[in-house]
């Protein structure tokens, strides 16, 4: 045992601080230490938990008390016999967890619905209990193997584990139904471990809490997990053991419980005292290099203003710096330019729009799940513009999610037909009125993978909880607290809200087709959507779609009697209390009310971590979309500061960027040392990071785009990938949407996170390379001309071609037939008496002459005269080309290496052509470094 | 033990009684010899390899395991029909399949307990049980990483997509997906293969020798940085492809004689099996089809009859015949999955009846390569809801398919930490394939 040199510090899973009590863990942790100290480590867990008695001693494990046969206690179902089937693996998928069960004998899946197991063991048809004979129960002859059993031999004969399923039987296998005893917490000890070696082993020792008061050694009936298994290993008895440098968790289950236990190993010698000296300005800093210091990595340097410039205007507004802002950004000698930067960048267009993006993502706005919620498939653009005009406004993060969970298509006190009038005025050409204007955003509710309680329960989950509570709809989640209960109350909150294409107002719907002259029985839905779209763009009010909330109807009773309408309502909230939903008119305001509340676990949090992740490339909890408690948080402090202070400043969106881009952490290199190499989790460094798809197609906008366009491009977003609503229905026909495509935008199908992705791959890589799209740009994006002189070539058209294409042809046999006649004049000249026909000659050549210099008028302008000169001069061409799409000067070399190319190419414009194309193509570009 | 022919002609039996009689003056060492050569070719054939993902769990069933004498409730509405090979029976709905069952090898019994759609999908096109702290790469992406191909093509096509990833591999193994299917005699606009904006090869090599020059900014950390170095092969490749006429005279299935393409009917999934055969024949390494809908939890019966089996015996079929045609079949290992079985029950969901996941029980076919066609290897019960004996678990076929490209399976990777990982930690070869 090398605890001693293990780091030992004790900590309460319901109580945040933590609380020194090595000497006593010490002992505890030794071999046959546990009972001597017991009474001692009850005295010591119970000043922590500050409650129960101080005489009540700790139960030594199970193995002890049933090593033999012989104690008189008799087992526990929830406490002793369920943890037992777990940890023995019995209700794994692939043995009785299985939904079809095994070999005829099935329990829930990973546990934990204690009832539904302990019926299944007193099955009438076939039991798996015997209380007349208990040893001949099958619990006790399968898994010994004494009768054959397909998952092999489990435990021994005699064996404790025997003893206590037996001594259970004997007691007549008591189970109270529909009583399960409340889990307060599990202790587990040493709740950190710090190893120094390879193959120090440290043992882990796990004590139950219960309500009633009663403390039980629980280790043997814990299951354990490793995060990550190089860097330590544990066994089924709970030792730890030391393996790579690095740190991970090791994680206990018991009951409902899953307590994470951090276990590190440094990757260097400085740790501790021998940690160099790093500057932490901000309380960021302060936490990330708090837990560096443990970890021995040292961070990076913070990175140069090109560097930062470049990255800050990606990550904070989606787009690349311009060259203009790069020269002054640099001229700038003030020492807060880059705090000023952030402050500036906020108040962009490109900001709003950027953002938007993202939270466009997370809550799942997809023209493909919106066909059909608007008259002329609109609802994506309304989406984008409704969360847009909020972040512009800096709208408060819960406020604006209130809008979407309380979304309802009618404002308060509006009628069916006041509402199709504002709508109508909306999309009728109304330049004033827009869809942002409405106080809440119903089509959140509309979306066609939206409307099932369900599918609302999991993406509703996704979104505003960063939860995969999706493995709880059918089975308890296996790294989580959750039950299929859990998803089966919560379920409730969801259930009143309908989407209708004909409103909610039936009689006042059929009104106003009435008014418009519009029978819907001579038209089917895509006639009749159709015919409402003309009429709309006439600007006559029609009917609209609408999200409502239903009131509940008074139902009658068995006996006839009217009973009280929605009595009964209930539903739970995840990890919290029951509530009367009867006492709603829309039960969403009491689930807006709860991710309102200070101290809530998830949703403050999930945003902040997912921001955190958009500008480190990971998460602080990683998957970003994935907070579970066998998941926990690579900095848990750094987490937890973020999201008290996003509450408590209102759920301030500007103040949660701010706070990170002013960060020392979040300005680092991304040139890593010899201790930081390696990390991708603690924010020592920054990783370079693949442009997202929308910053990609805008960057290869902006760097072939002509000065003054690429300031449009800025100020209006006209065209831009992120002034885009999302994916829409006709994906491949647009450029666009194609290369967004390419590049993984997200999918915005199941509001995972992972709907996006950053992957590179090889036809990414072909696009940038050989994609007409791509090189059409590069050629008549406007920067080359600019530089050049020469024009844009006209776009491919049809006509046009044709028409140059017959000029030319003409010119030509126009030309011929003009050297022709001049051949013949030269000859009729020179013979004396054919005066005649040499002016007839010469009259036609005149003529010809005409013709041509008509035909030639006709042909696209000739280029090489223009493109054998620039208007600008080669090294400020080059830089510019340098500063457009890698957002820095050339080097020298650099620069030399440019001019050298481009003297040797066909043209300068050539020449300049295939140097944007090099370093559109550089890694440099496409990464966000 | 069944004679067959080894190389050089001989009969294998003919062998022992060389040795014996000695006639041809042949020694032991020689003969031992001989026949090792022997072995080593015959295993050591598939050089390239097709993939075909049956997305969503196709039904063992009502498909290559039927059990006509089951209940009804588990029967199910289809009747077997006889194949080309003797003994062995597959649907009536697949009737050019059973013209070619000789080519093709049936694994029955087939099993594995994860009947998510992902997780069971990843652990057959990787070969191990998925774990949630490590990506194992998909066979694909060991394929070419064991067996590269001829730089100007691309090494691993996926028609349209596929679930392989080339997880701790890296991404400079990831599959090059054309995002679409190619459709019956038109040109298969790939896009970026071809030459654009008028630029020439020449033009091409020298830009590309500039970004070479200026593309310094990470040089020395690309080697540390899955990202970095992935792009920078990417770059190498798409180079390649862009400037060579090879790519894109295979991606173009309407170059295709209209004799051999008309085989392959016009389905999305035939013309895509019909692109499989062309780029094989390029130098591509492993091609991946998917065939989608197979999740039949609703109007199983429909579904399969009226969509799902035609297309896929028509394509399937035309492709083992194709690639026999054109003497690929020894060269290519070809291996057809779905992610798991479906519920030998039939639900009552849909007036049609339909089956739900069920892993415990399924179907594969190999072929190509030292595969013995004609035969079935595993055996289900007799409801079809488990194997009869032991069973074969998705790491075995995996195994298997790696034995049939040469490939030892028990080879160690590392990952970018350093640790070690077989390709298929948990597999056997079924030595009865090759049989």
């Amino acid at each position: 045992m090398t605890v001693n040199r293990a780091l030992v510090r004790c900590r309460i899973l319901t109580t945040a601080s933590p609380y020194r009590v090595s000497p006593v863990a010490r002992l505890l942790s030794r071999p046959g230490g546990g009972r001597v100290v017991a009474g001692m480590a009850a005295a010591c867990l119970l000043l922590m938990a500050g409650s129960g008695v101080a005489d009540e001693s700790i139960w030594p494990p199970i193995t002890e008390r049933f090593a033999s046969g012989a104690t008189d206690e008799v087992p526990h179902f929830q406490k002793h016999v369920a943890p037992l089937f777990s940890r023995l693996g019995c209700n794994g998928r692939a043995c009785h967890g299985s939904f079809q069960g095994r070999g005829g004998f099935r329990l829930t899946l990973f546990g934990y619905e204690l009832d539904t197991d302990y019926d299944a063991l007193r099955d009438k048809e076939s039991p798996r209990i015997d209380l007349q004979n208990p040893a001949e129960s099958l619990i006790l002859v399968k898994p010994t193997d004494e009768d054959m059993h397909e998952g092999g031999k489990r435990y021994d004969v005699d064996g404790w584990e025997y003893h206590v399923l037996r001594k259970w039987i004997e007691a007549g296998a008591p189970h109270e139904k529909g009583k399960l005893l409340h889990l307060k917490s599990l202790v587990v000890e040493p709740a950190e471990i710090q190893f120094r070696q390879k193959d120090e082993t440290v043992r882990l020792r796990a004590v139950a809490v219960w309500a009633d008061g009663t403390r039980e050694d629980v280790t043997p009936l814990c299951r354990f997990q490793s995060n990550d298994d190089q860097v330590a290993t544990v066994t089924a008895d709970g030792v730890v053991r030391s393996l790579e440098t690095g740190d991970t968790h090791v994680v206990v289950f018991y009951d409902k419980a899953v307590v994470p236990i951090p276990v590190m190993r440094p990757v260097s010698r400085f740790v501790g005292a021998d940690y160099p000296e790093v500057d932490t300005p901000t309380h960021i800093d302060k936490l990330v290099v708090a837990r560096l210091k443990k970890l021995g990595i040292i961070p990076s340097q913070v990175t140069d203003d090109l560097t930062f410039l470049r990255r800050i205007s990606l990550d904070l507004t989606g787009t690349l710096p311009s060259p203009e802002e790069i020269r002054s950004f640099l001229a700038d000698r003030s020492p807060d330019k880059r705090a000023a930067k952030i402050e500036e960048l906020m108040e962009t267009p490109a900001y709003a729009a950027w953002w938007t993006t993202r939270l466009c993502d997370w809550t799942g706005n997809s023209g493909t799940q919106l066909v059909n919620v608007t008259p002329g498939q609109r609802a994506a653009q309304d989406w984008y513009d409704w969360i847009y005009r909020r972040v512009e406004q800096n709208v408060p993060y819960d406020e604006i999610v209130e809008g979407l969970v309380l979304g309802k298509s009618r404002e308060e006190g509006e009628s069916y037909r006041e509402y199709c009038e504002a709508m109508t005025r909306i999309y009728g050409g109304d330049k004033k009125a827009s869809f942002a204007d409405r106080s809440t955003l119903p089509h959140y509710w509309a979306r066609r993978n939206f409307r099932s309680p369900d599918d609302r329960v999991i993406g509703f989950a996704y979104s505003f909880l960063g939860i995969r509570i999706q493995c709880a709809q059918c089975h308890k989640h296996p790294f989580d607290q959750w039950s299929k209960d859990d998803f089966a109350q919560f379920r409730g909150f969801f259930q009143s809200v309908t989407f209708s294409a004909r409103g909610s107002d039936r009689r006042e719907y059929n009104r106003l087709l009435q008014s418009l002259d519009i029978d819907p029985k001579n038209k089917n839905g895509g006639q009749l959507r159709r015919e409402l779209v003309k009429r709309l763009r006439q600007g006559q009010v029609v009917p609209f779609p609408e999200v409502f909330v239903n009131q509940p109807k008074a139902k009658r009773g068995k006996q006839g009697a009217k009973r009280r309408p929605g009595r009964n309502r209930q539903a739970k909230l995840l990890g919290a209390e029951v509530v009367d939903l009867s006492q709603y008119e829309d039960p969403r305001v009491a689930l807006m009310d709860w991710l309102r509340r200070p101290d809530h676990p998830y949703f403050a949090k999930a945003l902040v971590n997912r921001v955190w992740a958009s500008y480190f490339g990971r998460g602080i909890v990683e998957p970003s979309d994935d907070l579970n408690l066998a998941n926990p948080p690579s900095n848990g402090p750094l987490l937890d500061y973020l999201t008290r202070e996003f509450v408590r400043r209102g759920y301030d969106l500007k103040w949660l960027h701010r706070t990170i881009c002013n960060s020392a952490t979040y300005q680092r290199d991304w040139r890593p040392n010899e201790t930081n190499l390696h990390d991708e989790k603690h924010f020592s460094r920054a990783l370079p990071r693949r442009l997202d798809a929308e910053q990609v197609f805008d960057a290869v906008l902006a760097a072939t785009a002509d000065t003054k366009h690429n300031h449009a491009l800025k100020q209006t977003l006209s065209g831009r990938a992120i002034a885009t609503p999302g994916p829409g229905r006709n994906r491949r026909r647009n450029p666009l949407d194609y290369s967004l495509t390419l590049f993984g935008r997200s999918t915005r199908e199941s509001n995972c996170d992972c709907d996006r992705s950053s992957d590179p791959n090889l036809l990414q890589i072909v696009y940038l390379q050989n994609d007409s799209d791509v090189l059409g740009r590069i050629r008549n994006g406007g920067w080359v001309a600019e530089v050049t002189g020469r024009k844009a070539q006209p776009k491919r058209d049809n006509a046009k071609n044709k028409a140059a294409a017959i000029a030319q042809r003409r010119a030509a046999n126009l030309q011929k037939r003009l050297t022709q006649l001049q051949k013949q004049l030269r000859v009729v000249r020179k013979k004396p008496g054919q005066r005649k026909q040499a002016i007839r000659l010469q009259r036609q050549v005149t003529q010809v002459r005409k013709a041509l210099a008509d035909a030639k008028k006709q042909l696209p302008k000739a280029s090489s005269k223009a493109e054998s000169e620039l208007k600008w001069s080669l090294p400020r061409a080059i830089e510019d080309a340098y500063l457009r799409s890698l957002s820095r000067p050339p080097t020298p070399d650099e620069a030399a290496i440019a001019t050298d190319f481009i003297h040797e190419s066909k043209s300068p414009a050539e020449g300049i052509e295939g140097l944007l194309w090099a370093l559109i193509n550089t890694k440099e570009f496409i990464v966000n470094h | 033990m069944t004679t067959y022919r080894t190389c050089d002609g001989v009969r294998r039996r003919d062998f022992l009684k060389v040795g014996v009689v000695g006639s041809l003056g042949l020694t032991l060492p020689d003969y031992l010899r001989l026949t090792e050569a022997a072995e080593s070719k015959r295993t050591r054939r598939a050089t390239s390899a097709i993939f075909i993902e049956m997305a969503g769990g196709p039904s063992h069933l009502d498909t290559f395991d039927l059990k006509p004498d089951a209940p009804s409730e588990v029967r199910g509405k289809f009747r077997p029909i006889k194949t080309n090979a003797p003994g062995v029976e597959i649907c009536e709905h697949l009737p050019k399949l059973a013209e070619v069952a000789d080519k093709f090898c049936i694994l029955r019994g087939v099993s594995h307990t994860l009947a998510a759609h992902q997780f069971g999908r990843e652990y057959v096109v990787t070969g191990n049980r998925p774990l949630p702290s490590l990506e194992y790469p998909g066979l694909g992406s060991v394929l070419i990483k064991e067996r590269p191909g001829p730089i100007d093509m691309p090494g691993f096509v996926a028609v349209p997509n596929t679930a392989q990833r080339p997880g701790f591999l890296g991404v400079q193994y990831a599959p090059f997906s054309t995002g679409a299917t190619p459709r019956a005699n038109a040109p298969f606009n790939v896009r970026g293969i071809t030459l654009a904006g008028g630029l020439t090869v020449h033009e091409v090599e020298r830009r590309k020798k500039l970004r070479q020059l200026l593309d310094r900014a990470f040089h020395g950390y690309e080697d540390n940085d899955q990202l970095l170095e992935g792009l920078d092969s990417f770059s190498e490749r798409a180079h390649s492809i862009i400037t060579s006429p090879k790519a894109r005279q295979a991606f173009d299935v309407s170059k295709e004689s209209p004799a051999f393409a008309k085989r392959f009917g016009t389905s999305s999934f035939g013309v895509s099996c019909l692109l499989a055969c062309r780029l094989i024949e390029a130098g591509t390494r492993c091609v991946t089809v998917s065939s989608n809908g197979w999740d039949t939890h609703q109007d199983n019966f429909k579904k399969l009859k009226e969509n799902l089996l035609p297309s896929f015996d028509e394509g399937l079929a035309s492709l083992l015949w194709g690639l026999e045609a054109r003497g690929l079949l020894e060269s290519t290992a070809v291996f057809v999955t779905g992610e798991f079985g479906r519920t030998p029950k039939i639900n009552s969901r849909s007036a049609d009846g339909g089956r739900d996941h069920y892993p415990r029980c399924m179907f594969m076919l190999l072929a190509g390569g030292a595969v013995r066609g004609g035969q079935v290897v595993g055996e289900s019960d007799e409801k079809a809801a488990q194997p009869l004996h032991e069973g074969f678990s998705p790491d075995d076929v995996a195994a298997t398919f790696y034995h049939n490209l040469g490939i030892d399976h028990t080879k160690e990777y590392h990952t970018e930490t350093g640790r070690p990982i077989m390709i298929v930690r948990n597999g056997e070869v079924i030595r009865q394939v090759f049989a």
